[in-house]
């Protein structure tokens, strides 16, 4: 099994990517060239929501692509959240303390809640 | 599982796909799999990139013993001397958005095998692996 890389940018404020397979040494590449096509549809301070619930395995190297695309996110005032993790990927990130806890979320519901918080703080 | 394969990328996951199959075969639950399948990984891909480094042709040999208690691996390689466990751990502030991420697949290999050992010898580096299928966090799929 590969990786799969799908994308949906409902408004410039917020793209969802899906990842499904394993994201190791043979396939980060792939992700790597898809994000950037997918990024720039991102506006500045927007959220990228990366859906991790088809991603059964990750090792260093899908580690490295991920906190690449996370820096770059940031370096534009943007946000990275990643949603749904499997067993062994929430292991992964666990052993190398890859993300912010505060970033991960384990339902939609979940993650749109700490999205409209973080709106309703912005408006006020 | 006794495998040969040559230094290079392709032939790391030819021979990452046997061994998932070699464990699926032999009802290894899905976690333990999993953390064989990444420690090979990242010990066969940092030898390929880093144990060559005058990029000559070199081998390495896999063998994956399953026990009734325990999953056993070993690797030999005839690449450069490298001892896995003198590597530094690498600092981990919390993002790794924020920091150099060199040395996260040797610390990942060594956080999830059970035991973890290195030897050299006259044919090369020896690395003895050990996984406990029952340490494992996921249960049986």
């Amino acid at each position: 099994m590969t990786l799969i890389v799908r994308s949906e940018s409902p408004t410039p404020a917020r793209t969802t990517v899906w990842l499904e397979g394993r994201l190791d040494a043979a396939t980060y590449g792939e992700l790597d060239e898809a994000l950037r096509d997918i990024t720039p549809l991102v506006d500045n301070g927007g959220t990228l929501v990366i859906d991790l619930a088809g991603l059964e395995y990750i090792s260093s190297a899908g580690l490295r692509s991920l906190a690449q695309l996370r820096k770059q996110m940031h370096d534009r005032d943007g946000r990275t959240l990643l949603l749904n993790p499997q067993p062994q990927v929430k292991k992964v990130f666990e052993i190398v303390k890859a993300v912010p806890v505060a970033e991960v979320f384990a339902s939609v519901a979940e993650l749109d809640q700490y999205l409209d918080h973080m709106q309703r703080q912005i408006t006020g | 599982m006794r495998l040969r394969i040559p230094n290079r990328l392709e032939d790391v996951f030819v021979a990452l796909d046997r061994a998932e199959r070699t464990l699926d075969g032999a009802a290894i639950d899905s976690g333990c799999r999993a953390d064989v399948r990444l420690v090979l990984e990242e010990l066969l891909v940092n030898t390929v990139r880093h144990g060559y480094p005058d990029g000559r042709d070199g081998r390495i040999d896999i063998h994956l013993d399953i026990r009734k208690d325990a999953v056993c691996l070993e690797l030999r390689d005839d690449a450069a001397p490298f001892d896995p466990l003198l590597h530094e751990p690498p600092d981990l502030p919390g993002d790794i958005a924020e920091r150099e991420i060199g040395g996260l697949g040797l610390h990942l290999a060594r956080s999830i095998a059970t035991d973890f050992a290195y030897a050299r010898d006259a044919d090369g580096n020896r690395v003895v692996i050990r996984f406990e299928p029952s340490l494992s966090d996921e249960s049986p799929t």
